[in-house]
């Protein structure tokens, strides 16, 4: 309060020291700068936006575009192949290969099941955590909210590494304690491969969820937790009728990158798949692509796969906010 | 596409006005002396190479080139490894004429370079030194009668193997394989926890090699066409024997060169491992402890095989010259320098390139005595069984234009099949079935195959 009545101040006696002939001219330069608000803005616009937009357009919208390109056309080759090869315009082929081919088709199979079994785990940890936290009685709150943050600072590759040794029967204490006690422990079997690397990606990416929740729940007004407790209703109930529908904004949104993030799952196979027979290289659509273009080295066909794995991700994910949305605030 | 054919059309006028040189530089018998004058180049203006490589220390082997050939300047750049994307940066730097003269590529590789326009041809600079190289390992870079690469190393294979703890247990090396699952047997008895090896569905490379080893060859050329192979009687065997190993669970199916795999090397879990030359690298690092255990023993050989067989670990390496170089003669000279000068050669065998491609390893001291490899092994000289198993390649052996493919389809195959889904003789001849497929789909003629 008291900075804001000394700039006032200062301007008025700035005002007040301007020459009479100041006063006319004051008005000519209101107009001035506002005839330049009307033009100005728009190059000043301009001039910000530029770098992101070449930027963006350079690195997101050229690529996008390049693989777009590349997957309507075939590499061909003749006779033994020892002449140089063509390059030949070949329609939707790449796309009817990818989707005849039962290891694509495949992966996109594998990695909706994945999402119905990591969607959940994931936004009810979530929420759990963000709860939890946010619960009146919690204690230590600063170092919970760190210390369930801060898997997301490792690095996916790192994070993979980590629990593949906890995973290897080698090298983990866990399966030790586990024979120990006499629980299964195949982490690597072709029936617990996706569970593993679920429980890597929730290991990574609750806690960032969580802080998103958080972030929701700490703008809902105290008042209406007032109005709750004034009418009786215990830590429960004002959690499950006054947070959780208050945030529903943020669960929708993590709901929508986990959908994302599982679609394109890829860096957890990648690096547990020498670890594992159970991981082949067309195990998610992303990984399948991989392999097109850098084991097969067939990038026409992998910038198809691609395509097909992006417009999948959009469909899935704006269908997704569309059901939510037609629903409305009303049912939930 | 049109600077492409620029570039080809280029690349041919370029071809053309050197062979018309040549043609014009008069009598047969001078040729040579001309073209080996050319290749020394001019000290006072020297020529200016670039190589590409992922062999470490290789520097030291590109210095003691340059020291000695003044008209000659070679610039080492280290790149990621083929597989890794160091192939990819290649195809790319000749797509847009910057690619460097020379290159590592592996044997595996150099058909896919092939046909994708990547390699000069060299025969005229080359020819000349075919002499001095291993037959299978200059073969790798010959097609339809032309050179295109130097041989660099390969990778022969032999049975690596504690020696302590067969003694212990009553067992020798195997001899042939049903040695080998007999002595896999008595280890299962012997030791709960200790297996023989590991089957390694994960390693495309070593699976091919055992194929290799076994008799039929998998590719081959029939006048235009590929003539695919892969599930013939001989691999079949193989296939069985490996089937029959797991069935009865007498060998681990981990993942070599894993953590895991690691591990049980240190703890002796797994107490031989058929592998390269290369690999006594591998065993030495991460089982340091286990020093003056372990013995190396030639590869146990089929029944009724007419000679001693070997194979080598996913071929080896050569120096490729690449199209657009505008030194094909003294790039050839580097290359054939690189890996047949003993110096160097010397050098390059320390830092772990592989077994030398040349056929007189006699004057290679690091051969003949190795104080940081021989005490490992509790003092035996594993090179000469390595030389051994080098000279016993397979001469007809040929990649085809997609080995990067056959590589992760082999791996998926024989990974379902280690997981009950088939067997392993399914796993090949569903490899088989892909790689026609694989081959027609780029344009490539097939003849109807099956061994």
């Amino acid at each position: 309060m008291a900075g804001t009545t000394g700039t006032r101040t200062t301007g008025a006696a700035g005002a007040r020291e301007t020459p009479p002939g100041g006063a006319s001219g004051r008005p000519r330069r209101a107009a001035h700068t506002r005839s330049r608000a009307r033009r100005g803005p728009r190059l000043h616009v301009a001039v910000f936006v530029a770098p992101f937009f070449v930027a963006f357009s350079l690195f997101f919208i050229a690529p996008i575009c390049y693989a777009l390109y590349e997957s309507f056309f075939t590499l061909q080759s003749s006779g033994l192949g020892l002449t140089e090869p063509t390059i030949e315009f070949s329609g939707l082929a790449n796309y009817a290969t990818a989707l005849s081919s039962p290891a694509f088709v495949g992966s996109l199979g594998r990695v909706l099941v994945f999402a119905a079994i990591e969607v959940p785990i994931m936004v009810v940890s979530a929420l759990a955590l963000a709860l939890l936290l946010d619960s009146a009685r919690a204690r230590w709150r600063a170092f919970f909210r760190v210390s369930f943050f801060l898997p997301y600072g490792v690095p996916g590759v790192v994070a993979s590494l980590l629990w593949g040794f906890l995973y290897v029967p080698q090298t983990s204490p866990l399966i030790d304690i586990l024979s120990a006690v006499g629980l299964p422990h195949d982490f690597l079997g072709p029936g617990t491969i996706l569970f593993s690397i679920a429980n890597i990606a929730t290991w990574q990416f609750a806690g960032y969820n969580m802080l998103v929740l958080i972030a929701g729940l700490q703008a809902i007004p105290q008042e209406l937790y007032e109005a709750a407790r004034v009418d009786g209703a215990s830590e429960l109930r004002i959690a499950w009728h006054v947070k959780i529908p208050m945030v529903r904004a943020p669960i929708i949104l993590i709901t929508v990158f986990t959908l994302i993030g599982t679609l394109q799952l890829f860096v957890e196979p990648l690096i547990l798949k020498p670890l594992t027979t159970a991981i082949n290289s067309d195990f998610t659509p992303n990984l399948a692509a991989y392999n097109q273009a850098f084991g097969q080295s067939n990038i026409n066909l992998a910038s198809a796969e691609a395509t097909i794995i992006a417009i999948i991700s959009f469909v899935v994910s704006f269908g997704f906010l569309r059901v939510v949305n037609r629903k409305g605030n009303r049912a939930w | 596409m049109g600077s492409r054919i620029r570039t080809a059309a280029g690349a041919l006028a370029a071809a053309a006005a050197l062979g018309l040189a040549a043609a014009c530089g008069g009598g047969g018998g001078e040729e040579p002396a001309k073209s080996a004058a050319a290749a020394s180049g001019d000290p006072a203006n020297p020529v200016e190479l670039t190589f590409w490589s992922w062999v470490p220390n290789i520097q030291k082997a590109v210095d003691a080139f340059n020291a000695k050939h003044p008209g000659i300047k070679v610039k080492l750049e280290t790149i990621t490894p083929g597989p890794d994307g160091g192939y990819a940066k290649m195809l790319a730097g000749v797509k847009a004429g910057n690619a460097p003269d020379v290159a590592q590529v592996g044997y595996d590789s150099l058909p896919s370079f092939l046909v994708n326009g990547a390699l000069e041809d060299i025969t005229q600079y080359a020819e000349k030194d075919a002499a001095k190289f291993v037959d299978w390992q200059w073969q790798t870079g010959v097609f339809g009668g032309k050179v295109y690469s130097i041989p660099q190393a390969s990778g022969p294979m032999a049975f690596y193997y504690r020696k302590d703890l067969f003694d212990k247990w009553g067992i020798e090396a195997p001899k042939t394989w049903d040695d080998f699952a007999a002595a896999a047997k008595t280890i299962r008895e012997k030791d709960d926890s200790a297996y023989i090896s590991t089957f390694a569905a994960n390693q495309a490379p070593w699976m091919i090699a055992l194929a290799q080893q076994a008799g039929q060859q998998w590719f081959s050329t029939e006048g235009d066409a590929w003539k695919v192979t892969i599930d013939n009687p001989d691999t079949r065997r193989m296939a069985g024997f490996w089937q029959k190993m797991l069935d009865d669970k007498l060998v681990k199916t981990e993942a070599d060169m894993s953590n895991g795999w690691y591990k049980d090397l240190q703890t002796g879990d797994i107490a031989g491992w058929i592998g390269g030359s290369w690999g006594d690298a591998i065993i030495r690092g991460n089982a340091p402890k286990t020093s003056g255990k372990w013995a190396v023993a030639p590869m146990p050989q089929w029944p009724g095989a007419a000679k001693f067989a070997s194979a080598s670990w996913g071929g080896g390496s050569a120096s490729a010259v690449l199209k657009g170089t505008d030194h094909p003669a003294e790039a050839t000279a580097f290359a054939v320098w690189l890996t047949s000068d003993p110096e160097s050669v010397n050098i390059l065998l320390s830092a772990g390139y592989g077994w030398p491609s040349i056929k007189d390893t006699s004057r290679i001291p690091n051969l003949q005595q190795d104080d940081t490899v021989f005490p490992f092994y509790g003092g035996q000289n594993i090179w000469d069984v390595f030389k051994e198993a080098d000279a016993a390649v397979g001469l007809d052996w040929r990649w085809p234009p997609v080995s990067d493919a056959l590589y992760s389809t082999l791996t998926d195959n024989a990974k379902a099949a280690v997981e009950g889904d088939g067997t392993l003789a399914d796993a090949f001849a569903k490899t088989q079935t892909a790689m026609v497929e694989q081959l027609k789909a780029k344009g490539l003629n097939v003849v109807a195959t099956g061994g």
